[in-house]
């Protein structure tokens, strides 16, 4: 079996152990596809893409606290591992939300209540 | 907000990354068409040298830039710049089984100075 | 953030385009990410939209136009060969933006690769899926993908099968790595078929794929590969 391309990421140890938020999100949440084709809305892209991606540049600004080298190459063993079956961009953003997550940037219990908050406030709008 | 960005920001405004480290490397090793070896240097944990290119010979197409090595970058030590160089490989050198009826096949990518050695 | 999916121009006759009535479980993440990250202090909500509001701009046009202008105007593929920012100004693209000194991923050295009849070029990035998105917008989903990045360096022939290029064996792939802080775009030999055609009717034909190098132009082909989105593991041969 011939050897693929090693992509220098570093090897050993990243065992990717599911967080409960997430896996709930990756398992009910609507993808993007699916909410477009119900609405027959033909944009390719969720609306909130342009965002995630500006968070992501925004994160790699100076000597940040999530690099993006090393958010890539989680992003990359998350997506062969724990959301292998997630579309894209859904996918980059379950990986970016982990990553933040494991490293103490953000709890999962605070991210968990702001969503419940977000959809109140929305549901109401 | 970190020093280190607003530094950064100062000294790039206007002229962009890689520009801002324009004449802080001094003079470049290499030239183009000169034959090079890839270093296999010990990696600490952060590089952008592939290791499917380490040890090979290919010979430098382009010299492109002056920017602190990536491996130092990582850090924040921004204070030393080397040249920068994309290094043309002929695949099958590369690859043992690159197949024979594609002899003309190339791989090109960058390194920074302290990744090459005359060859 | 605004919670437009789309809107209703008002004119009268048109219907208003339909719009995703119900709010995702992922719109709902990406803003308390988004919300917490800025409270926390990761970054500011101004930082934050300045790098929105750039990829709400960016897209593939600008890169199609240098290509196309460069076919007709000796002068000015020279200006692409030898100073490709300098260059992008003429397509309306501005390296230094959005914050003055370009992006934390794009940097400001972009370099276009000729294509010649005995040369045909493909571009990755190993390492994690550096692209020219000032100028060609975001990655496709493959390009990202570790089975296009890994394969594409060792068997380019197989993976640009894959995307329907065959390429005729003595012609040179020269695949481009790029793995520090240049871009870069292909840029195709104008086909046949294109004489006497506007810059407008050349850009078309410059798809996102040809710019990577995954396709060729022709007459006629003005869209992108659609891959599938169940992404197979392609068992590996010669």
């Amino acid at each position: 079996m011939s050897e693929s391309a090693n992509l220098n990421a570093p090897v050993g140890g990243s065992e990717w152990t599911p967080v409960p938020l997430l896996e709930e999100i990756k398992g009910h949440g609507r993808v993007w596809g699916d909410l477009a084709s119900q609405y027959g809305v033909e944009n390719p892209d969720p609306p909130w893409k342009t965002s995630l991606e500006g968070m992501c540049d925004v994160l790699a600004e100076g000597q940040c606290a999530l690099p993006p080298l090393e958010r890539r190459w989680e992003e990359d063993e998350m997506s062969e591992s724990i959301y292998k079956d997630v579309p894209f961009p859904e996918r980059q953003l379950l990986a970016l939300a982990h990553s933040l997550i494991k490293r103490g940037l953000v709890s999962e219990a605070d991210l968990a209540s702001r969503m419940k908050q977000v959809h109140d406030r929305l549901a109401a709008a | 907000m970190s020093h280190d960005k607003t530094h950064h920001a100062t000294i790039a405004t206007g002229k962009g990354d890689p520009q801002c480290f324009k004449g802080t490397a001094g003079p470049a090793k290499f030239k183009v068409g000169d034959r090079v070896r890839i270093k296999n240097l010990p990696d600490i944990f952060y590089t952008r040298t592939m290791t499917y290119t380490r040890g090979a010979v290919g010979e430098v197409a382009v010299v492109t830039h002056e920017s602190p090595a990536p491996e130092d970058e990582a850090w924040g030590h921004v204070d030393h710049s080397e040249w920068f160089y994309i290094v043309r490989f002929r695949q099958k050198d590369l690859w043992p089984e690159y197949p024979e009826n594609f002899p003309n096949d190339t791989l090109q990518t960058e390194f920074s100075e302290r990744w090459l050695e005359s060859a | 953030m605004s919670n437009d999916h789309d809107h209703d121009h008002g004119h009268g006759h048109r219907p208003p385009a339909p719009m995703v009535e119900e709010i995702s479980d992922f719109e709902a993440l990406e803003i308390a990410v988004r919300e917490l990250s800025i409270e926390k202090g990761l970054f500011t909500a101004e930082d934050h939209r300045r790098f929105t509001e750039f990829a709400e701009h960016i897209g593939p046009t600008p890169a199609a136009r240098m290509v196309a202008k460069a076919w007709l105007d000796p002068e000015y593929k020279k200006l692409c060969l030898t100073d490709a920012i300098k260059a992008s100004f003429a397509v309306g693209v501005d390296w230094l933006n959005p914050t003055g000194f370009g992006t934390p991923s794009d940097y400001t050295d972009l370099r276009v690769l000729e294509d010649t009849p005995a040369r045909h070029h493909v571009v990755v990035c190993t390492l994690c899926s550096c692209y020219p998105r000032p100028i060609l917008g975001f990655q496709p989903e493959w390009y990202r993908t570790p089975n296009y990045r890994r394969r594409l360096v060792r068997w380019p022939r197989q993976v640009l099968a894959e995307f329907g290029l065959q390429v005729p064996p003595e012609v040179e792939i020269r695949v481009e790595d790029s793995n520090q802080k240049c871009r870069f775009i292909v840029m195709p030999v104008r086909p046949a078929g294109t004489e006497g055609w506007t810059e407008d009717q050349l850009t078309e034909i410059v798809t996102r794929d040809c710019l990577i190098g995954v396709a060729l132009p022709k007459p006629g082909k003005t869209s992108n590969i659609k891959l599938p989105v169940h992404r197979a593991v392609n068992p590996v041969h010669h």
